[in-house]
């Protein structure tokens, strides 16, 4: 059985600068990397092919634009998925790719997939965006059944058992192969790529694919803002007896207990 | 417009209904097991009722609201995990333009513009987004409506082959005060090195009449709560009066769930957490030492 992984590449959030004062978002500075959920996808896709044979492959859409930088980015995320066991990466990117959306990406990623592999993989949710759109829309583009959620996934012959969290249930079902199946970061623990592992990979195939679309996308950023968020940021000092006092004196005076 | 909602719950049914009346007339659509929790949803012009679809078939829920779109310029979905699941669906199987999690709506130039979180919450999103659009909506964010009874029309199910076949159901149990309703709110992560020492938060927690709720990686990966809710963008979002966090670093993905929080406290043993930035005040210090202090004058004061 052959696996795709859905790579992303995400913005850094956590790197990602943003001004109250101006409202500048600092988007073109922080870094980009695959996101976490994805490298459960990608773990998740090693450990099935492991027990069930086949080739797990990683698809990445870059939608970062083409300069250095980030290019240099997409290839480090999608070598440690790579170093990780994956056996192959496709990255496609070029020209009108950072006006896609996910109808676009997905239409995209769709014409990549084909009949090649019985299984898709990807994580509930992006890094950055975390909206789950892509996975979704692939799953229709292609004309297969979509669960979300896994917490954990087993495979025989063409029947997907997968357990999925739910807010009120877990719900275990059933999913006829071929179908695309997004993971939460609770289904493994990502193994981490030792440095020979992370050698090894730079000589795996990277497929380089030009993006090409004749779509229009459906939708567009009109504003990115920055949310107002007053915090006092104070730190109380103190030994322990003192900073409880001053905190409980503190939160009288803001009324709060 | 034309607007279509379903949610697998009335009370956000109801949100959703009152999200879409800004818009245009709303449809309400429901499956024949929900007949009875959504006939009290005021607001809609009609609600279209399903026989025989069940409301947790996921697959012929897909098929059932592509097949009613063409009929509709926007549908509404809610921001639970199968709400969100959906969404991606229908709108590519209508050929329509999608988002999650909007705060806002409106209609500008036979557009469908959007607000909403990205960027993991360090940002807001206005996107304009093409019709059809299939968009969910975040929870508490519009006023069930008190007027309007709306008309029932029933409808026939579609017919499909099935691929996903459900073989169990785990319920997962209640949660007391639900943590976005709650006016005080301790918040645990890691800083915790065992299950049993969350007593320490649950007794900080009875002294102020709060509830404990939790970061994910406590709740959803080593599963210390006795119910697996997380605070955070993939979780709930809260908006108490108190909120303190205790021993959990302040990842964004985190922090975009307590953004509301009228005031923060923050203890941690880290200085360099970004927890820190997110809150009113700051303690630096071991939580296992500083928690039972604070409990314990905390009682004095309250009396208990
Ligand atoms: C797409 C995506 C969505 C996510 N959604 C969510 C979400 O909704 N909610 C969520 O919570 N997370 C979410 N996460 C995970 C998130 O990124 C963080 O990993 C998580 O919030 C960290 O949890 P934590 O603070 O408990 O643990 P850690 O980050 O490990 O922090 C533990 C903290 O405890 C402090 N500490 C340790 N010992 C002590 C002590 N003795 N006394 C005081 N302090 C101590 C440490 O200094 C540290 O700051 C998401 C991640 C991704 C990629």
């Amino acid at each position: 059985m052959d696996i795709a992984v859905l790579i992303k590449q995400s913005l850094d959030v956590q790197e990602l600068r943003v001004d109250q004062d101006t409202g500048k978002i600092y988007v073109e500075d922080a870094p980009t990397k695959a996101g976490d959920i994805d490298l459960n996808a990608a773990e998740e896709a090693v450990r099935l092919k492991e027990r069930l044979g086949g080739k797990a492959v990683a698809l990445m859409l870059s939608t970062w634009g083409s300069s250095g930088r980030r290019q240099k980015e997409a290839r480090e995320a999608l070598t440690r998925v790579l170093a990780m066991g994956l056996d192959e990466a496709v990255l496609i990117m070029g020209e009108g790719a950072e006006r896609a959306d996910t109808y676009v990406v997905a239409k995209a990623l769709a014409r990549e997939i084909g009949n090649r592999f019985q299984l898709v993989l990807a994580g509930e949710g992006s890094e950055d965006n975390f909206s789950g759109l892509l996975p979704a829309r692939l799953a229709a583009e292609l004309g297969w059944p979509y669960v979300a959620y896994a917490t954990s996934l087993e495979v025989e012959g063409d029947v997907a058992t997968v357990t999925r969290s739910l807010e009120d249930f877990e719900e275990v079902v059933k999913v006829k192969l071929p179908a695309v199946i997004s993971v939460t970061q609770e289904i493994n623990k990502p193994r981490v790529p030792k440095l020979m592992e992370i050698v090894k990979a730079r000589k795996k195939p990277m497929d380089a694919k030009n993006f090409s679309s004749s779509e229009e996308p459906k939708v567009r950023i009109r504003e990115l803002r920055v949310p107002k968020v007053e915090r006092k940021r104070v730190i109380i000092e103190g030994d322990k007896d003192e900073a409880a006092e001053k905190l409980i004196q503190a939160l009288k005076e803001e009324g709060v207990i | 417009m034309r607007i279509l909602v379903f949610s697998h719950y009335p009370d956000l049914a109801a949100e959703l209904v009152s999200a879409g009346s800004g818009l245009g007339d709303v449809s309400l659509l429901a499956t024949s097991d929900m007949r009875e929790a959504v006939s009290g949803i005021k607001g809609a012009r009609e609600i279209l009722i399903c026989e025989g679809v069940e409301s947790g078939d996921q697959e012929t829920l897909v098929e059932l609201i592509s097949g009613l779109a063409s009929d509709f310029d926007v549908i509404l979905l809610s921001g639970d995990r199968r709400g969100r699941e959906l969404v991606g669906q229908v709108a590519h199987r209508v050929g329509g333009s999608s988002a999650v999690d909007a705060s806002g709506l409106s209609v500008s130039g036979g557009n469908l513009i959007v607000e909403r979180m990205t960027f993991g919450g360090k940002a807001i999103a206005v996107e304009e987004l093409a019709l059809p659009a299939v968009v969910s909506v975040q929870k508490g964010k519009f006023k069930p409506l008190e007027e309007g009874e709306p008309s029932i029309r029933e409808i026939s199910p579609p017919s499909m082959e099935r691929r996903i076949q459900v073989v169990e159901r785990r319920e997962k149990p209640k949660v007391g005060v639900p943590l976005d309703k709650a006016d005080i709110v301790v918040a645990v992560g890691r800083g915790f090195r065992r299950k049993e020492d969350l007593k320490l938060a649950y007794d900080l927690a009875d002294v102020l009449g709060g509830v404990v709720g939790a970061t994910r990686p406590v709740a959803a990966d080593l599963k210390w709560m006795d119910e697996e809710v997380w605070i955070g963008i993939s979780g709930v979002r809260i908006s108490p009066k108190l909120l303190i966090v205790v021993g959990a670093s302040g990842q964004q993905q985190f922090a975009a769930g307590i953004m509301d929080s009228k005031v923060v406290v923050a203890i941690n043993n880290d200085p360099k957490a970004p927890i820190f930035e997110q809150s009113d005040y700051g303690v630096v210090m071991d939580l296992y030492e500083f928690l039972p202090v604070l409990t314990e004058k905390l009682r004095k004061l309250k009396g208990v």
